[in-house]
């Protein structure tokens, strides 16, 4: 059987001609069912463009989406196939309608996707607000009235309302403070024992993406340049983007002796990129061919992979 | 029981938002002209719906009382008709009030309708509902409901149409500058996501959400809306004489300054800038801050 | 050598009974980076606020004093910052509102050199883009021209933190400096902070809800909740030794599983006596009283009266 999702030379350039900018640049991924796979990298990588298309609202320049075994691409498609997949975004208060209760909220999924008659919305909706930690008596608030977390949680409970097979999250614990960040990851673990739920988590945070994902693929200027299970790529890092991210990130084990690998340069403009591996010029290990040629995403050892020449077994493989 | 923090407000601290530190400070020292429009407005707004009920009839002529000064009697005076001013005036209070707030609800209405379209779905729609309000507001507001009425004829009706038109397009605008900043926030994808189709998006999520500087240009295009009206009544154009209506009022009462009758004009006239700058104070302390 | 040091500081808002800090004492020594942690809403912005002279109209202080080195800073009659000392800079959570919108970010930096050693217009520029450059921001030529509302929220922060590190202040105070960053980038803003500290002695007050941040920058730790100081010690003693039920509680929540139903929000705290009482799985009579900072070891002091009674060890279970 197929992944749940599968995305297949992934593309995504916003503008045309000389000032075109290519966000997203060939991106091959699959989710599994039940599966969180984590997408890591740091701010202008893709990764949140990446997330869009999934969810259907930015459109995809070129590559294939295919979900649950059909591909998406026409209006039509996406239609269908919106109950399926949901989103929650990463600011909690910008992504609720501020004029709006709770209770209508999370009325408008049920009715409009899931096409549940009004008469039984009440009950369902008392049901997710329990599943997300909140009291039923919040359906009558506002999001002005909600922490920071509460309204998250909101947001959770609207993109779970329609019973949809995978949540694209994009760093939906970033704006929390670290206490509640822990609180939100073990309540998406919940749900997802419950529902039998994929999740999409997109993050910057390192720590975050190490606590809930399955697999985890970490992205550098548009493209996937490693992915493998968590365990493995956080404890032996190959790529050497993934390496050096590990290395500066802060961490609470005081007892952790590394070697911190602080990168020389600046993130090349995704507009004017180099010929050959966009990573060559703040690569500690680069080498003649990373200047000539791009390397692709390659299989190292089982369930792993990584896009670069210093580590993958020649690239013919 | 799965229960967050619900803030149990009696024996626990919630700290307060720093918003300029408003919370303790009451209405009247915070927005003084606000309290002092909404003072006179109330004064007008009884007036208007109780007031014709206690005086005499606004056009029934009694030449014999004609042109007199203010008095217990007649605390406005009369005008050379011998019709009592305070009457007329009450009665017209009624009239340019009603005018007044429902051309300001009707433009509202109809411009914040057209301005979401044109900032939520941008694009040609957008370019063409510009250039049209770019066209409409070349005109002075004023100018454009006397053009406006004089093609359309003649009634209080047509005033009302004239004057709504000339003001619609600042709602356009207005509109349609909150819905373009709006429609970038990640609440509109959650509705798109939720299942909305675009016309619910712009009309059920968008709209509600951009009509905030709306609500404040609606009280002050409500005085001007008096202004414009009695206006046009003082040239001759939209409501006439007898009717009782300020504006025509004072362009009756004009003649008789010259003799030192002053009572007709400046009564009828001293009540429309009351009421334009009660109005004015309202939206103008509301403006641009949320209360 | 205490550079600077605050005592018994109440700060409160006018005409509301309680106190947004109280009766809340920290040090600053020279050539330590000592870490104000807490949760959004325990004060830390405030005691930043309140060193800088910066309190918003609203809140007053009640009590305290603030002294740098020795001499006191603070009014003791009306409670008033005397002088804001030129010694002290502040890197802001939110940098546009901190970076002057009418002047190029390169001409502000520039300025600051100029004011401070004298350096000649062109000389000043050249340093101000070389401190942009060493902030680690791409193109730092091109950036010194723009205005701050062209660049990033990210970028601004660099800009600011490259305005603050230019005064070469005794005392820094950095307020959440790179919750809106990434790894790479908090990694060389870090190591700028660390390096000022090391070449010019200068003392930081680092305030932040990241643990992991703490872990990494601070020597000694001083923990708030709802205005009151739970716990304070070197970092070892926090990380290793946590003693204070609260502190216990937040280590937890970042490294292991959590109830996700469990009360969030650090915004609301108890009136009387320990604040954070209906929180604190411990809670007992004595806690309605607020409790004396107890010394649980050498610099090692936390406010709990699970300390009068023998049971010093809280653990992190």
């Amino acid at each position: 059987m197929s992944a749940l999702l599968e995305l297949r030379g992934l593309r995504k350039t916003f503008g045309r001609g000389h000032g075109a900018l290519p966000a997203v640049r060939g991106v091959d991924l699959d989710v599994e069912r039940g599966e969180t796979v984590g997408v890591v990298g740091e701010s202008g990588c893709g990764k949140t463009t990446l997330a869009r298309m999934v969810a259907g609202l930015t459109p995809v320049t070129d590559g294939l989406i295919s979900f649950d075994g059909s591909t998406l691409d026409g209006s039509s498609a996406l239609r269908e196939n919106r109950r399926r997949i949901q989103m929650v975004f990463q600011h909690p208060a910008q992504s609720l309608n501020r004029r709006m209760t709770v209770g209508a909220m999370l009325a408008e999924p049920l009715r409009l996707l899931a096409g549940v008659p009004k008469s039984e919305t009440a009950g369902r909706i008392e049901e997710m607000l329990g599943l997300v930690g909140l009291d039923p008596a919040f359906r009558s608030r506002r999001p002005r009235q909600l922490s920071g977390g509460q309204q998250q949680r909101v947001a959770i409970a609207r993109a779970l309302m329609p019973d949809p097979d995978l949540v694209v999250l994009d760093e939906p614990t970033s704006s929390l403070d670290q206490s509640l960040r822990g609180r939100m990851i073990s309540l998406l673990r919940r749900i997802q024992e419950v529902r039998g739920v994929s999740y999409l988590f997109i993050s910057h945070d390192l720590g975050t993406v190490r606590r809930i994902a399955d697999r985890v693929a970490v992205m550098y200027l548009g493209r996937i340049v490693e992915i493998a299970r968590t365990r493995e790529l956080f404890e032996d890092p190959r790529h050497p983007y993934t390496k050096a991210l590990l290395s500066v990130a802060p961490t609470m084990d005081l007892d952790r002796v590394r070697e911190r690998i602080i990168l020389e340069g600046e993130t090349p403009s995704p507009t004017d990129l180099p010929t050959g591996c966009s990573f060559q010029d703040r690569c500690p290990m680069v080498f003649e061919r990373c200047r000539q040629e791009a390397p692709v995403l390659a299989a190292v050892g089982s369930y792993r992979s990584a896009e670069c020449f210093a580590v993958a077994p020649t690239s013919d493989a | 029981m799965p229960a967050e923090s619900q803030s149990g407000a009696s024996e626990r601290f919630v700290p307060p938002r720093i918003d300029g530190g408003a919370t303790a400070r009451s209405l009247v020292s915070r927005k003084p002209l606000a309290v002092v429009g909404m003072v006179i407005l109330a004064v007008y707004i009884v007036l208007a719906a109780v007031g014709p009920f206690f005086v005499t009839d606004p056009v029934a002529t009694d030449p014999p009382n004609a042109l007199l000064a203010p008095s217990l009697e007649h605390p406005m005076g009369t005008d050379n008709f011998g019709r009592d001013v305070f009457a007329r005036a009450v009665h017209s209070a009624r009239l340019d009030l009603t005018l007044g707030i429902l051309i300001a609800m009707c433009a509202m209405v109809i411009g914040s309708a057209v301005g979401v379209v044109a900032g939520y779905w941008g694009g040609a729609v957008d370019e063409t509902l510009m250039r049209l309000t770019d066209i409409v507001l070349a005109f002075p507001g004023f100018v454009l409901a006397l053009i406006l009425v004089a093609v359309l004829g003649n009634s209080t009706l047509n005033v009302g149409i004239a004057v709504t038109a000339a003001f619609v397009p600042y709602f356009i605008r207005l509109t349609r500058a909150q819905a373009l900043s709006e429609r970038e926030l990640e609440y509109v994808d959650g509705a798109k996501l939720a299942g909305n189709r675009s016309a619910r998006v712009a009309f059920l999520h968008v709209l509600p959400n951009s009509l905030q500087p709306s609500l404040v240009t609606a009280t002050l295009v409500a005085g001007w809306a008096i202004l414009t009206v009695s206006g046009l009544a003082f040239l001759g154009v939209g409501i006439k004489p007898p009717t009782a209506e300020w504006g025509v009022m004072v362009s009756e009462g004009a003649r008789d300054i010259d003799a030192g009758h002053w009572w007709t004009s400046f009564f009828p006239g001293g009540m429309i800038v009351l009421a334009a700058m009660a109005f004015h104070f309202i939206g103008d302390e509301f403006g641009g801050r949320e209360a | 050598m205490t550079l600077l040091e605050v005592a018994g500081l109440t700060v409160g808002v006018t005409r509301s009974p309680t106190s947004i800090l109280a009766n809340v004492s920290f040090s600053i020594p020279a050539g330590k980076i000592v870490g104000l942690v807490g949760e959004s809403g325990s004060g830390k912005t405030m005691a930043a606020l309140t060193i800088m002279g910066l309190l918003p109209d609203g809140i007053e202080v009640r009590s305290g004093r603030v002294r740098m080195d020795g001499r006191q800073l603070m009014d003791p009659a009306n409670l008033t910052l005397r002088r804001r000392s030129e010694d002290m800079a502040m890197i802001f959570q939110h940098p546009q509102a901190a970076l002057n919108p009418t002047m190029k970010v390169g001409r502000q930096i520039a300025r600051v050199f100029s004011l401070q050693q004298g350096s000649g217009r062109s000389e000043a520029m050249s340093q101000s883009i070389e401190m942009l450059r060493r902030v680690g921001i791409p193109g730092a030529t091109r950036v010194a021209q723009a205005h701050p509302h062209q660049l990033s929220g990210g970028m601004c922060q660099r800009v600011m933190i490259a305005m603050a590190l230019a005064c070469r202040p005794r005392i820094l105070i950095a307020d959440e400096p790179t919750t809106a960053l990434d790894v790479t980038i908090q990694a060389q803003i870090f190591d700028l902070i660390r390096d000022l500290v090391a070449e010019t002695g200068a003392g930081v007050l680092f305030i932040t809800h990241d643990l992991a941040a703490v872990a990494e920058m601070c020597d000694s730790v001083t923990v708030l909740f709802g205005g009151q100081v739970m716990e304070e010690g070197s970092r070892d003693d926090i990380f290793r030794r946590p003693q204070h039920p609260y502190t216990s509680f937040l280590l937890d929540s970042v490294q292991q599983e959590v109830d996700p139903d469990v009360v969030e929000a650090g915004v609301d705290f108890e009136l009387v006596g320990c604040r954070f009482g209906h929180r604190c799985r411990y809670a007992w009579e004595a806690c309605g009283e607020v409790p004396d900072l107890f010394s649980v070891g050498a610099g090692h002091r936390s406010a709990c009266f699970l300390h009068t009674v023998g049971e010093n060890r809280v653990g992190t279970s």
